[in-house]
């Protein structure tokens, strides 16, 4: 047992922390929430060229290699910092292609994704809004040599920049919601799709997907027909801790920002961090912190490893999404007035806890998922 | 990252396991873990037992030098801690061999190390600790109960409170000052005394649920021989925080948590309100699902504990993190337990009692861990001025 991070860990942390400190400054952070496309070409070429895309993919399709604790390590830096864009909506979207997908389906997007070229998303929420099979209503019928989709998809990331969505749709109505569930890769200029960017908390560019008659070809298929849940589940696993590293990046801003704050800011002839008042709430973000972090380590190390963790990812997911609201709420609180300003960078943290909280699954979802696995009938 | 044992890591850890269940099927009916050792006579006896049964497998001096009996390293430590943690095993002395011991081994001279480490490592002498004083609680350096040394003896008198199983323990340590001249923090010493010295009384206190874990301490004319003491003389403070250093990683006390949970859910599994298992309430299901989170954090963070335990890299923010969250985790966890009971949650050992009464003696005892060993809001003091460097203005 041993808890640091490997040396290539420490290499891929520093890169990332220079990398993101020179080429995406909070100007442009706030320049790219304002745009319409909600990231920079330019800073998503660089990052392949650094391999961040293909990080965790095969060599032999162009990707580096590394392990999923990798990514986590990335993704902390990157959560530390805000990058705006379609980073983690792509690398989720190759899960599934990875795991189940055919090899003309690898050959034609991995290489391609690993080099820049493509941006992926992933198509799962409609009009419920809920995260369990239950919510999925969008019908694929075939027909022919193809599939028809026909409905509309909401609060899809960066959808509409994406080059390829995979939607999930339902194929069959059977008794249980699980059942019946195919995932389709989806050609974003297929004929019958539009899109819409839906404005939200952290202008993340979540979008509505509508599908009217939009014809994908049966060997667009991912996985299995009728049995794409559990490709959904192991999207949601991974994405979950995927998303819990970024938010703990976030998290160590958030209270590295207010401490460094609070020793500088005068109240009363002193320092506003010698108050106990704030000292013990800055102790309890910190502490709150550290039992982020290792609860994520944990599930990422079991990820990586192939153990069986979709306990222990739910609990992180359930856990952070709280640590990382609570903290950056009192990082406002704390800070005061100057912090609910525009201008401030504690609110752009503060935004992107809501948006984190939801993604691939807010706390109630998880903690359901939590009860089943500790026995609860 | 790497959380992985070793094959003989994992070995052990079955080992442990085995024998702590084993040792699970002697426990008296009064036996609730933790601090119910001193219940009553059968539950001392059973620590006693416990202690016995360990010692002869070298296991009270896991991670201690060869030359003292040692055998094994921190990570057997840690998993011992674990598996004794999970059933609920006492008979590992929290202030000999957990706290004492490693303390000895740092600061004392060999003397001193050859002379008190063997009895511990063969569960002979139980220890208690003699830290608190009536004016003396979160500002322990500020304490007045005098050793004043006489030739090659301490003479002792004032009063000690709060003291933990001073009723049972064969010998004590404790801070007493030595140089009223000298300046707070450099101006008493580390001594360690026989409890049956004459001129020592000792009465049990009673906590709010009319058990008796603690009691105060007076000292009258008490002669103690000078050597018995642990790191420079007036500089005892500095041995005071080494010890807090090497209170418990936290693991076995979550473990226990743990098998509780399991016991719990079991529990709401098979018994039904409104005409449906309490496990089927959405309500019952969120909260407990949230407490297994912050369980698994713990665990999480005990682990991250250990590794700097093992690494020599242990630092006061992260003990003092690691104090917190356990206990306070142990805190939410008995509000819970109870309100999930509804009224069976008030009820003391008996027949009416689900679980055998443990969550109603938890409603009061998890504040042994919130405010012993320095309160919980001493420990975000540490980690704000030592750990977040942020100012300290007296």
């Amino acid at each position: 047992m041993d808890l640091r991070f490997t040396e290539t860990q420490e290499i891929l942390k520093k890169m990332a922390r220079d990398f993101l400190t020179t080429e995406c400054p909070k100007t442009l952070v706030r320049k790219l929430e304002q745009s319409e496309e909600g990231y920079s070409p330019d800073v998503w070429k660089k990052m392949a060229e650094l391999g961040w895309m293909g990080l965790i993919m095969p060599e032999e399709y162009g990707g580096m290699g590394y392990t999923f604790q990798d990514l986590v390590v990335l993704l902390e830096e990157i959560g530390r910092n805000i990058l705006p864009g379609p980073l983690i909506a792509t690398i989720t979207s190759t899960f599934p292609i990875l795991e189940v997908g055919t090899d003309e389906q690898k050959k034609a997007l991995l290489p391609k994704i690993a080099q820049g070229e493509l941006i992926l998303t992933t198509a799962l929420l409609e009009g419920d809004g809920v995260f369990d099979a239950s919510g999925i209503a969008i019908k694929a019928i075939p027909k022919g040599n193809d599939f028809i989709i026909n409905g509309t998809k909401l609060f899809v990331e960066m959808a509409h920049v994406a080059n390829h969505i995979i939607c999930v749709t339902r194929t069959k109505d059977g008794t249980a919601p699980e059942k019946g569930i195919t995932l389709f890769i989806v050609d974003s200029k297929t004929s019958g799709l539009s899109c819409e960017v839906i404005p939200t908390t952290a202008a993340d560019k979540l979008c509505e997907v509508r599908f009217k008659d939009v014809s994908v070809p049966k060997k667009n298929m991912l996985g299995k027909i009728d049995e794409g849940w559990p490709i959904v589940e192991m999207m949601l696993r991974k994405g979950a801790i995927a998303k819990c590293a970024e938010s703990l990046g976030a998290i160590e801003t958030c209270v590295e920002m207010t401490v460094a704050y609070s020793k500088e800011r005068v109240q009363y002839e002193r320092p506003i961090g010698a108050f106990q008042a704030l000292q013990h709430k800055m102790a309890d973000m910190w502490t709150a912190m550290e039992t982020s972090r290792y609860l994520i380590y944990e599930a990422a190390w079991m990820e990586s490893e192939g153990l069986p963790c979709a306990k222990e990812a739910s609990m992180a997911k359930a856990y952070v999404n709280e640590v990382y609201k609570d903290t950056a709420k009192w990082a406002v609180r704390l800070h005061g007035a100057i912090a609910t300003s525009a201008d401030h960078d504690i609110p752009l943290y503060y935004r992107r806890s809501k948006a984190a909280d939801i993604a691939f699954g807010n706390t109630d979802f998880h903690r359901e998922i939590v009860a089943q696995k500790i026995g609860l009938v | 990252m790497d959380l992985a044992l070793t094959d003989e890591q994992k070995v052990r850890k079955q080992e442990f396991y085995d024998t702590c269940k084993e040792l699970e099927k002697r426990k008296p009916p009064s036996f609730l873990g933790g601090e119910t050792i001193y219940e009553d006579d059968e539950c001392w006896e059973y620590n006693l037992y416990c202690a016995k049964e360990f010692a002869k497998k070298g296991w009270l001096a896991l991670g201690w030098p060869p030359e003292y009996g040692g055998k094994g390293d921190m990570m057997d430590r840690v998993l011992f801690a674990e598996a004794r943690g999970y059933y609920s095993i006492p008979g590992v002395d929290i202030f000999g061999v957990q706290m004492l011991a490693p303390t000895l081994l740092q600061a004392a001279s060999d003397e001193i190390k050859r002379e008190f480490l063997p009895p511990i490592a063969r569960g002979e002498i139980m220890w208690c600790e003699l830290w608190s004083e009536p004016n003396a609680g979160s500002d322990l350096a500020s304490l007045s109960t005098t050793a004043v040394k006489k030739g090659d003896e301490y003479i002792i008198n004032g009063q000690k409170t709060w003291n933990t199983g001073a009723h049972k323990g064969d010998w004590g340590f404790g801070v007493f000052k030595t140089d009223p001249a000298a300046k707070k923090h450099h101006n008493m010493t580390f001594i360690l005394l026989d409890m049956k010295t004459p001129g020592i009384t000792v009465r049990p206190i009673p906590y709010m649920d009319g058990h008796a874990p603690y009691c105060e301490v007076y000292f009258d004319d008490v002669h103690v021989p000078a050597k018995n003491i642990v790191g420079q003389e007036h500089e005892g403070w500095a041995v005071v925080n080494l010890l807090a250093g090497f209170e418990r990683s936290g693991i076995n006390e979550i473990m226990s948590y743990i098998r509780a949970l399991e016991e719990l859910v079991e529990f709401c599994n098979k018994t039904k309100r409104h005409g449906q298992p309490l496990a089927k309430d959405p309500l019952i299901r969120n909260r407990l699902a949230e407490l297994a989170c912050e369980l698994e954090a713990a665990r999480a963070l005990a682990y991250r504990v250990a590794d700097l335990q093992n690494r020599n890299e242990m630092s006061l923010m992260d003990a003092a993190a690691g104090k917190i969250f356990f206990s306070e985790v142990g805190e939410r966890f008995a509000f819970l337990a109870t309100d999930i009971l509804g009224p069976y949650g008030q009820v003391k050992t008996s027949r009416w009692a689900p679980l055998n009464g443990l969550w109603e003696r938890l409603f009061h005892e998890h504040f042994i861990t919130t405010v012993s060993m320095g309160t919980n809001e001493i420990q975000r003091n540490i980690i704000a001025w030592y750990g977040l460097g942020l100012p300290r203005i007296r």
